[in-house]
């Protein structure tokens, strides 16, 4: 098991008012699934994502990564546990303007304290894999978006992550760049990384293994 | 990563160049100023700190009961004092006592003649001081009495070669105490660039004791200044109480006069003594120019910290995804503390050669000889104030764009709290304050200095010429003040005493009909003058007459100033016979008062006496306007009397000038940094105008939509400044009428401060800033909002 959630719950206050944004979530994923969240805006699919990537809190429940319980895990554990294994893709890319494309992809290895050469021979496996050499001094404005969210996607994998979090991969990009893009991922899973994403279209939704459905916070 | 993240740095710096030329223009200025102030300051701290001995230097002080039972502190003491202070007080492992000449003494070597400044001192002299010695042993230099020490610039000035003038002889002159002897050079001295104290030519104690009159020669007489090397470890404050009645255990005096023994190097900095006490004196100085430094450069401190916040959203993307990758806060932190590190070490880069390109003027106008070495202790210095520079500038907004977290940053949910808008708006009110209160002291110390240098003395100090009663003219004074009264251009001539600017001499003791118990102490000062020297002057006669040319008759005649009329109690002041600096004077005149010291002194009961024996300097009135001529003309005459001796005069209003240098000085070093301090705090608000400007594009577009004039926008935009820079007028200016009023009360004649002056600054201080934000709103007021909104 790669990882569990049991009753989460997250609300904000608003006005006196307590809002859920997740509501008794239970989820467990094994590793080299493929798993697609739908639902309208507003139903908490970005937020659990966020929940999932330990980049947002939660309220109440549970929560094992590994058989590690999250939800106990001081701040500096949990940094370093999603350090290691867990990769993010963002909808907006969400690229360093001021970097190259080689500079992006370096830069989580920075965090992970990787040696010089080491960076050097992975940034170059990840350009050759993905296709990019030739762009490698590029900045991210002088790309198309097909182009960013593949390195993107890129960046995600870098670090060798057990888990990529994608949050609209594709809703940024035109039909034929998002078929690459989910290509791209279908390709991954079956290298044996687990996948989570979220996604509006039920086309993309079709190349997961496993589909949740959320409404208001609520599995469904 | 280190690497990287100078990449990253640089192509931010590339991207907004404005804010990092505010930034860098900014702390650059604020470095220069900081270490213009720094070598300033070290500079006056080691003054006189070069004495081997520093530690142990002391020098003898006394206090004398005033009139009005404050205590006056002298450093002159009896000559008597030295033996004494050498034979009975162990403590006292080495001491020496100095008389000064003042600048007149005349100097005649075989081909040269000039006069020049020197002192006698006693035969321990160069033991105790560590002035060093070029040629000659310090044992035994000052111990013939017709040796003479001089300084480099002397040997040089007179013989050319140093190593010929050891042995060379020279003839010293000096009216007043009669010295006029043939002297044998053994030895030349150099005056280290941190001496408070200037001499050209050293002669031994001894000398001055032989042609001192020997009925001077007792413990009421003071005339040289001691000092003294105390035992090591030797409490300074119960060896002060032991010490106290030195003096007036050998003298009757009506009032004790204790001595105290205070540090030799402490004088230099805080030789300004009041009622007895140390009140401090250019330390003053030091500390106020040292915060005003420290002050500028935390305003250019403050922009940085503004413009990085306000500017956290261009920034905060990059948080924001570097935390989503696993960027830890801590290692951002780094990031943002060293970009600000860098960026304060590209500024002192500048600064250091602003500080070389601006170090002649600043040593003209701080009247000093700074050198700026990058070596050793400077240079750690250096690289200690750059890092805490960058470390203060950078502290908030690195802890401030790293708070965030990822998930917030990436959506875009930012909102800028409260708590930072009230931050970034005080910061701006501090800065603003500060330059409002630089702007009023700059102002009230020109209008201080103004006026003191318009006030009406009493006499018409303007085209006044003084000069020495040299050799030449020694006993034909009268032949040549006649002769020059014949010259065309001179309105009238005469002789005094020393100067106008400090009649140094005063006395009490005296006795008059009607005297009282209470004003038998008061202290009188005194000048002898010539005849016609209240003409001369335009000195206003208020009855009687003024002194006339006959000689003998003179020296039993007195003319009173009105103060002194005043204190004495003399009810038909004409006539009276009384009893000052001599028995049986007859009152024959009464000026009107007039300034003889610096305005912070009150004018004092005053006697014109008229002795020529005692006279020293010749003064010419000249007509305004043929003042080249006529002193063409006068230097001419005086070399008929003193052939080869060089013109030296000074002009009596910039005398009275130089009582004022100081505080000129301040003045003018308070101009330049309270300008310092409103540019660079209008280069924070140009940012911060500008960076509004852009943020409220969206908003501006859509009130223009709605209808709002453009003029009504730029009021708007304006506005949200202009509301700061009154409140930090409105904290500041009670803070400032404060402070004028305090520096002011130092001085007894002062100009009284309206609330105008203060109006003044707060519209000069709006101003500034209206023209400062203005452009920038009318900027952003004046485009077209169609653009503002398509592109949201």
């Amino acid at each position: 098991m790669l990882l569990e959630l049991k009753n989460i719950f997250k609300w904000v206050n608003s006005g006196g008012q307590r809002i859920f944004l997740l509501k008794d979530i239970n989820l467990s994923v094994e590793e080299g699934e493929f798993i697609s969240i739908m639902g309208p805006s507003g139903s908490g699919k970005s937020t659990l994502l966020n929940v999932i990537g330990m980049l947002d809190q939660f309220n109440e429940g549970e929560y094992f990564f590994f058989d590690e319980s999250v939800h106990a895990l001081k701040e500096k554990h949990r940094s370093n546990l999603y350090k290691e294994y867990i990769g993010f893709v963002f909808q907006a890319y969400h690229l360093l303007d001021d970097l190259t494309v080689y500079e992006n992809l370096e830069m989580p290895l920075l965090y992970k304290k990787y040696k010089g050469a080491e960076r050097k021979a992975m940034v170059a496996d990840m350009l050759d894999r993905f296709n990019i050499v030739g762009k490698k001094d590029l900045f991210p404005a002088q790309l198309s978006g097909g182009q960013q969210q593949l390195v993107g996607v890129a960046r995600a994998l870098i670090g060798k992550p057990k888990l990529i979090l994608a949050d609209e991969p594709t809703g940024n990009l035109n039909s034929k760049q998002g078929e690459e893009i989910m290509e791209l991922f279908k390709q991954l899973n079956q290298e044996g990384v687990t996948i989570i994403q979220v996604t509006h279209s039920e086309k993309n939704a079709e190349y997961g293994s496993r589909i949740i459905n959320l409404l208001d916070g609520r599995k469904v | 990563m280190f690497k990287q993240n100078i990449v990253l740095y640089l192509r931010n710096i590339h991207k907004h160049k404005t804010t990092f030329l505010i930034n860098l223009v900014g702390l650059s200025s604020g470095l220069a100023c900081v270490l213009l102030v720094y070598l300033w300051v070290s500079d006056e701290l080691a003054m006189d700190k070069f004495h081997e001995h520093d530690e142990q230097l002391y020098q003898v002080r006394r206090n004398v009961v005033n009139g009005d039972g404050t205590l006056a502190t002298f450093t002159s003491n009896s000559s008597l004092m030295l033996p004494a202070l050498q034979q009975e007080v162990p403590e006292v492992e080495m001491a020496v006592a100095v008389y000064e000449f003042g600048n007149d003494a005349q100097l005649e070597t075989a081909e040269k003649k000039l006069s020049s400044l020197g002192i006698c001192a006693s035969e321990d002299f160069f033991n105790l001081f560590s002035y060093p010695l070029i040629k000659g042993n310090a044992k035994t230099i000052l111990s013939d009495v017709n040796s003479v020490v001089i300084s480099m610039e002397l040997a040089q000035n007179l013989f050319g070669e140093l190593s010929q003038a050891v042995g060379q002889t020279m003839v010293i002159k000096k009216n007043g105490l009669g010295i006029k002897d043939v002297f044998t050079i053994t030895g030349i001295f150099e005056i280290p660039k941190n001496s408070s104290e200037n001499f050209d030519f050293v002669l031994p104690f001894k000398t001055f004791l032989k042609f001192r009159n020997p009925s001077y020669i007792n413990w009421y007489s003071n005339s040289s200044s001691m000092y003294a090397l105390l035992a090591p470890n030797t409490n300074i404050s119960t060896f002060n109480q032991k010490m106290g009645d030195f003096v007036t255990k050998r003298a009757k005096f009506a009032y004790p006069e204790p001595v105290f023994f205070s540090r030799y190097s402490d004088n230099y900095l805080r030789g300004n003594y009041e009622n007895g006490k140390q009140t401090g004196g250019r330390i003053t100085y030091v500390i106020l120019f040292s915060i005003v430094a420290v002050f500028v450069l935390s305003i250019a401190c403050i922009n940085f910290m503004n413009l990085s916040t306000a500017r956290a959203t261009r920034r905060l993307k990059e948080v924001g995804v570097k935390k989503a990758i696993g960027a830890k806060r801590k290692s951002l932190v780094v990031q943002f503390l060293f970009e600000s590190v860098l960026l304060s070490f590209f500024s002192l880069a500048c600064a250091v050669l602003l500080v070389m390109l601006l170090l002649p003027w600043f040593n003209t106008v701080a009247s000093k000889e700074l050198a700026f070495a990058i070596e050793g202790k400077m240079l750690f210095t250096l690289f200690f104030v750059a890092l805490l520079t960058g470390l203060v500038a950078g502290s908030y907004p690195a802890l401030y764009l790293t708070k965030f977290s990822a998930v917030n940053v990436l959506k875009g949910k930012i909102n800028n709290s409260l708590g930072e808008l009230l931050a970034r708006k005080g910061l701006v009110i501090f800065q603003f304050s500060i330059s409002i209160l630089l702007i009023v002291a700059v102002g009230v110390i020109y209008m201080q200095l103004d006026y003191l240098q318009s006030k009406n003395l009493g006499y018409d100090k303007d085209n006044i010429i003084i000069f020495e009663i040299t050799d030449g003219l020694n006993d034909k004074i009268d032949v040549f003040l006649e002769q020059a009264k014949q010259l065309s251009g001179v309105t009238n001539a005469t002789y005094m005493q020393g100067g106008m600017t400090n009649f140094s001499n005063s006395s009490r003791g005296h006795s008059w009909p009607g005297q009282t118990e209470e004003s038998k102490n008061i202290t009188f000062r005194h000048a002898h003058v010539g005849p016609e020297f209240i003409e001369t002057m335009g000195i206003e006669l208020k009855e009687g007459r003024t002194y006339i040319n006959e000689k003998p008759n003179n020296e039993s005649k007195i003319i009173l100033n009105e103060t002194a009329v005043d204190v004495m109690g003399l009810e038909n002041p004409i006539g009276t016979v009384i009893n000052m600096r001599g028995p049986n004077r007859e009152v024959i005149g009464v000026v009107k008062d007039f300034n003889i010291q610096s305005l912070y002194n009150e004018i004092s009961p005053m006697a014109l006496l008229c002795r020529t024996e005692w006279i020293s300097n010749l003064v010419v009135k000249i007509k305004a306007g043929e003042e080249k001529n006529t002193i063409a003309s006068l230097e001419k005459l005086y070399n008929e009397f003193n052939p080869g001796l060089a013109f030296d005069f000074s002009f009596l209003d910039h005398q009275y000038q130089k009582l004022y240098q100081s505080e000129q000085r301040v003045s003018t070093l308070s101009k330049y940094f309270a300008a310092m301090a409103i540019i660079i705090s209008c280069l924070g608000l140009f940012g911060l105008a500008a960076f509004s400007a852009e943020r409220r594009r969206k908003e501006i577009g859509i009130r223009k939509v709605l209808g709002q004039t453009t003029s009504q926008v730029t009021f708007m935009l304006s506005s949200e400044f202009i509301k700061l820079v009154l409140i930090a007028i409105m904290f500041t200016l009670p803070v400032a009428y404060l402070l004028a009023s305090n520096w002011l009360s130092q001085f007894a004649y002062k100009i009284s401060l309206h609330a105008g002056y203060f109006l003044i600054t707060g519209v000069l201080a709006i101003a500034v800033a209206l023209l400062t934000v203005g452009s920038q709103a009318i900027n952003a007021a004046n485009k077209n909002p169609v653009h503002a909104l398509k592109d949201e």
